[in-house]
């Protein structure tokens, strides 16, 4: 099984249900974790040669989007349920209503283009204040007029002032300038800004659309499964207990935070992971990390699929 | 007060996990938008937002809308006569030509 200290496994692509020993390995023993192994296993089909930094390489079928869900079963496995039982029911072929429109409203989201937003930072920043600036101004003008207009009626020497107060003007009519451009700016930022909004609003719209349809078609394929999922549920070994035997599970087998099933979409941990894995059609190996089987063929035999023990 | 419009769907879980978690800045909230209050922390909630989802957060400011300030007694006037009206399907251009009230076209283009 080693070459070049990579441990080399080959696995599951006979397609035949029976669970013989061939469709699993026991890597207890090897100092090699769950994670790699499911790693490995979901790496095999993307580069099976490029294997180089890892300790495990896996020959084995392309792993389908159930096996993210519980392709990897140890104590502390969570399982959202209802999106795990929709894989479940698509890898074993089944589709949803909803399917065409589905793929229509992620096609059109896939084409969306949304304008990227102008900076509106920095002419808010830039309009900021000019105000205030304007009206400073605008004040000292007044002032100085003042003072020139006394000034003349006393019959003083007003030159100096004279010089100040058109000093003071020019700068009113630029500051006014300056305002009326960063407004001007500000408001093309915005018009620019619209344009992107209304984009992201339509995308915001379609997602909306979509998330809906995809709650609709995970509900519809769950409904088709969940009959057989319960009973997978309950026949889980060291399972939980049904509501009704529920007082008898306080000493049960190890820990899970599902040990008590009124809801079994609810339920997660490794009894949900493993039901889900049985009732689901898989044909990469489940990495099996967690003693509710005697044996790894056990295991095998009960999910109907390969199986890596570790 | 500060208007917060948000156009993506993380975005808008992210006002709604503000508003429940700080519900004292919040006046008011619609879906994917929310009213909230005239404050330095309301802003800084709000600017937490946009930091976080850009162009995705639209932040305005409101000021509150005084008819008797905002425009001339015959906009008001021409609202309350117009609502009183005894033809329903009436259009309001005919209903100011016939009575004097002020031309649509002309209120289009008068400016708050």
């Amino acid at each position: 099984m080693t070459e070049e200290g990579v441990l080399r496994l080959e696995l599951g692509d006979d397609g035949d249900e029976d669970g013989d020993g061939e469709r699993t390995v026991d890597l207890r023993g090897h100092d090699i974790g769950p994670k790699t192994v499911v790693a490995a296993i979901r790496a095999a089909s993307r580069d099976a040669a490029a294997s180089g930094n890892r300790p495990i390489a896996v020959d084995c079928p392309t792993p389908g989007p159930v096996h993210e869900h519980v392709g990897l079963v140890t104590p502390s496995t969570n399982v959202r349920v209802r999106t795990a039982l929709a894989a479940a029911a698509r890898s074993r072929g089944g589709e949803a209503p909803q399917d065409e429109e589905l793929a229509d409203v992620r096609e059109r989201v896939a084409d969306l283009t949304v304008p990227a937003p102008p900076d509106l930072q920095a002419p808010r920043e830039r309009l900021a204040g000019t105000d205030d600036a304007v009206e400073r101004i605008r004040e000292r003008v007044a002032a100085l007029r003042g003072r020139v207009q006394a000034g003349r009626e006393a019959d003083r020497d007003v030159s100096e002032l004279e010089a100040d107060l058109a000093e003071a003007t020019r700068e009113l009519a630029e500051r006014e300038t300056e305002r009326a451009a960063a407004r001007e700016a500000l408001e093309r930022a915005e018009r620019l800004a619209r344009e992107s909004r209304d984009a992201r609003e339509r995308r915001r719209r379609l997602e909306d659309r979509r998330a809906n349809l995809e709650r609709r078609a995970r509900a519809h394929l769950v409904g088709r499964i969940r009959e057989e999922y319960e009973a997978a549920l309950a026949a889980v070994p060291g399972g939980p207990e049904r509501a009704g035997e529920r007082s008898e599970s306080a000493e049960g087998a190890s820990g899970d935070a599902a040990r008590r099933v009124d809801d079994p979409l609810v339920a997660d941990g490794v009894c949900a992971a493993l039901a889900v894995g049985r009732v689901a059609a898989l044909r990469a190996p489940v990495v099996v990390a967690c003693d509710r089987f005697e044996t790894p063929t056990a295991a095998a035999t009960w999910l109907g699929a390969p199986v890596v023990r570790v | 007060m500060l208007l917060v419009v948000t156009y993506s769907r993380a975005a808008r879980g992210t006002l709604r996990n503000v508003c429940r978690t700080h519900e004292e800045v919040v006046v008011r909230r619609f879906g994917r938008v929310a009213l909230l209050a005239e404050t330095e922390f309301a802003a800084f909630q709000a600017l937490r937002l946009r930091e976080k989802h850009g162009g995705d957060v639209q932040i305005e400011r409101t000021r509150p809308f005084n008819e008797f300030e905002a425009v001339d007694a015959s906009v008001r006037e021409a609202a309350a006569a117009y609502e009183k009206r005894e033809e329903g399907a009436l259009p309001y251009t005919a209903f100011a030509a016939e009575r004097d009230h002020p031309d649509p076209e002309q209120m289009r283009e008068t400016e708050l």
